[in-house]
């Protein structure tokens, strides 16, 4: 078992549908292991690879630490769980589907603000006026900080969010937020809106190596020959 | 990865050997000693410095959820204990032990300081400690150092002399440490944003001033029921009426961001940048004439600590990046590196709950550094 490659794959949903699709136009199908309760599969042609079925956090956080070879998830997840990616992954391939952006969205009442300097007064006056820091709800934690740096803003303070982030505003937990948006349309039922130059990432769904990975010569052939069909070439 | 240095008993000797030294000359002067503890509540850096600091805060979580830190420095802890203890104004305060930063090489390092909190005369607090820090610097063996100082407040009289629009000052005040994003800023000023906010200004513009409140508060109600997400309405009202009134389509001249740039250019020995910074801000001298002569004086103090001008430098731009230093700031230098820092932070105190207007100095002297630099020189 030591010496196969593992490949994570989303566990269910929209994301595992639309990989196994891609996955069929190269001509591979994978082979859900039966008593694995669902959480294993295989490659028919490749007995070298084994598929895990994970999560797409865990994907992300499993391809940071080198617990798996390769792995299909969103780029938004991957750069959140290895800020410091060109050490940690290589991301191979973007895959055309599960797009999304990671935005930085401020309630639409703020007539006042629609640019990330705007924000950064708006950041600095609240810090003033209320004696506390403006606080961003968000799950995109390193993302947020970096992006933020980026743009100058140090005033303020990042309130972890589980899930709902886009409640956040409304529920007074926090006053803006940075979350994934695909249409919109959640962001504006919830009275928000995206700043013009609050596009932090174009997300899609990535075929992503973990360089942090042990790769034997034996693993690298049985993973490039896997990935051959799909015209895709290890780093 | 950090490193995790044991300290053997010579060094433990040289570091206690520094450390009685400069709490020593701390002591003479009248700071008396706090060790405020290592374990801090997180939020009481973070929202004092900012995200920035938490970056470089090695914070954890108790069991009960509570997020704590190890302290990144010993300034705001010591501040908010002479808050909360009801003690009288000035107050002064010193401490040694160890601070944590995620930074290259070990994440522990050991510093000593003094806090200079609610001294009145700003110029004297300077003063103190510059002269403080000195004392004791060489107290800890350097003989050896140069300087450079810096004074944001000095600049941001300039930004409030200039023909700056109101709105941008704050954010030239606040970014003036930022090389590279700065300049960008100014450009980007200059051009002028053209962004959705920026045109609400454009139509509230040529509205009288009795007809600005009604229009924004029918603009706020248009968003629907969109929260307002901590701010109040009289926020938004008071930021577009302000801006409103500079008019619309705003931009910055291109001379004076031509200024703020040479200004914060200028970089050499005190003496000769003094010299060239009241020529560049002759269109302006009469309210740069104050800040001036105040550098000046604290120039002509270091002579009375017998600190050669020649060897220190006066470099614009610099602040610290730490953000709570508002005004006259100052390094001390060694072939090693920098051994000590310090500076003056008016606006900390008042956020810990200090009266109004209680002003606060510091300085902080690495102790391990000194050794380092003793054994170099």
């Amino acid at each position: 078992m030591t010496d196969m490659v593992t490949l994570a794959v989303p566990s269910k949903g929209r994301l595992k549908e639309q990989f196994d699709a891609y996955l069929g136009t190269a001509g591979i199908a994978l082979k859900q292991t039966a008593g694995a309760r669902g959480y294993r599969a295989t490659v028919e042609g490749h007995p070298g690879i084994d598929v895990m079925l994970l999560s797409s956090s865990e994907i992300a956080a499993s391809l940071a630490n080198g617990d798996v070879h390769l792995g299909v998830t969103g780029e938004d997840l991957i750069r959140e769980a290895a800020p410091e990616l060109d050490r940690r992954i290589a991301l191979l391939q973007p895959l055309g589907f599960g797009f999304a952006d990671v935005v930085v969205a401020v309630p639409a009442s703020w007539i006042d603000v629609s640019t990330m300097a705007d924000l950064d007064d708006i950041c600095a006056a609240y810090a003033t006026r209320h004696k506390k820091r403006l606080r961003i709800a968000t799950k995109y934690t390193q993302l947020t900080r970096s992006y933020f740096a980026s743009a100058g803003i140090s005033d303020y303070r990042i309130v972890p969010s589980a899930g709902a982030t886009e409640g956040a505003p409304t529920a007074g937990t926090a006053e803006a937020i940075v979350d994934i948006t695909t249409t919109g349309s959640t962001l504006k039922a919830n009275g928000l809106k995206i700043l013009d130059d609050g596009v932090i990432l174009k997300s899609q769904a990535t075929l992503a190596q973990s360089l942090m990975a042990e790769w034997s010569a034996e693993q690298r052939s049985a993973a490039a020959a896997f990935l051959v069909p799909l015209g895709v070439s290890l780093k | 990865m950090p490193s995790f240095p044991t300290y053997g008993p010579d060094e433990i000797a040289a570091l206690d050997g520094v450390a009685n030294a400069v709490l020593g000359v701390f002591g003479a002067k009248g700071y008396t000693r706090h060790e405020p503890a290592i374990l801090q509540p997180a939020h009481l850096f973070v929202d004092r410095s900012g995200e920035d600091i938490r970056r470089r805060t090695f914070e954890l979580t108790d069991p009960s959820g509570q997020e704590l830190c190890l302290r990144p420095d010993l300034t705001i802890p010591t501040c908010k204990w002479q808050v909360e203890s009801g003690n009288p104004y000035p107050a002064r305060l010193c401490y040694h032990g160890p601070a944590f930063r995620h930074q290259p090489g070990a994440g522990q390092f050991w510093q000593a300081g003094a806090e200079l909190l609610g001294l009145p005369d700003r110029a004297a607090g300077d003063a103190e400690m510059m002269g403080l820090a000195a004392e004791a610097v060489r107290a800890g063996g350097v003989n050896n150092f140069s300087m450079i100082v810096g004074d944001l407040g000095l600049f941001n009289t300039l930004i409030d002399a200039l023909d700056v629009p109101a709105q941008w000052r704050g954010r030239l005040k606040r970014h003036v440490w930022r090389t590279g994003y700065f300049e960008k800023l100014l450009a980007r000023m200059v051009a002028g944003e053209g962004s959705d906010a920026e045109r609400t200004v454009d139509k509230l513009a040529g509205l009288k001033l009795m007809e600005l409140k009604p229009t924004i508060e029918n603009m706020i109600d248009a968003a629907g029921d969109a929260p307002l997400g901590g701010r109040t309405r009289d926020e938004i009202i008071e930021r577009l009426t302000l801006q409103a009134c500079e008019g619309e389509s705003v931009r910055l001249d291109a001379d004076v961001a031509d200024l703020i740039s040479e200004f914060l250019k200028v970089s050499g020995p005190c003496e000769e940048a003094l010299e060239r910074l009241r020529a560049l801000t002759k269109p302006v001298a009469v309210k740069m004439l104050k800040p001036l002569s105040a550098m000046a004086d604290r120039l002509h103090a270091l002579k009375s600590m017998d600190i050669d001008p020649a060897r220190v430098r006066f470099v614009a731009h610099f602040g610290r990046n730490l953000e709570y230093y508002t005004g006259f700031v100052f390094e001390f230098w060694t072939h090693s590196g920098e051994v000590a820092g310090g500076g003056r932070y008016d606006t900390l105190m008042e956020t810990l709950g200090a009266p109004r207007g209680t002003t606060a100095v510091g300085c902080a002297i690495r102790t391990e550094r000194l050794i380092a630099a003793r054994a170099a020189q």
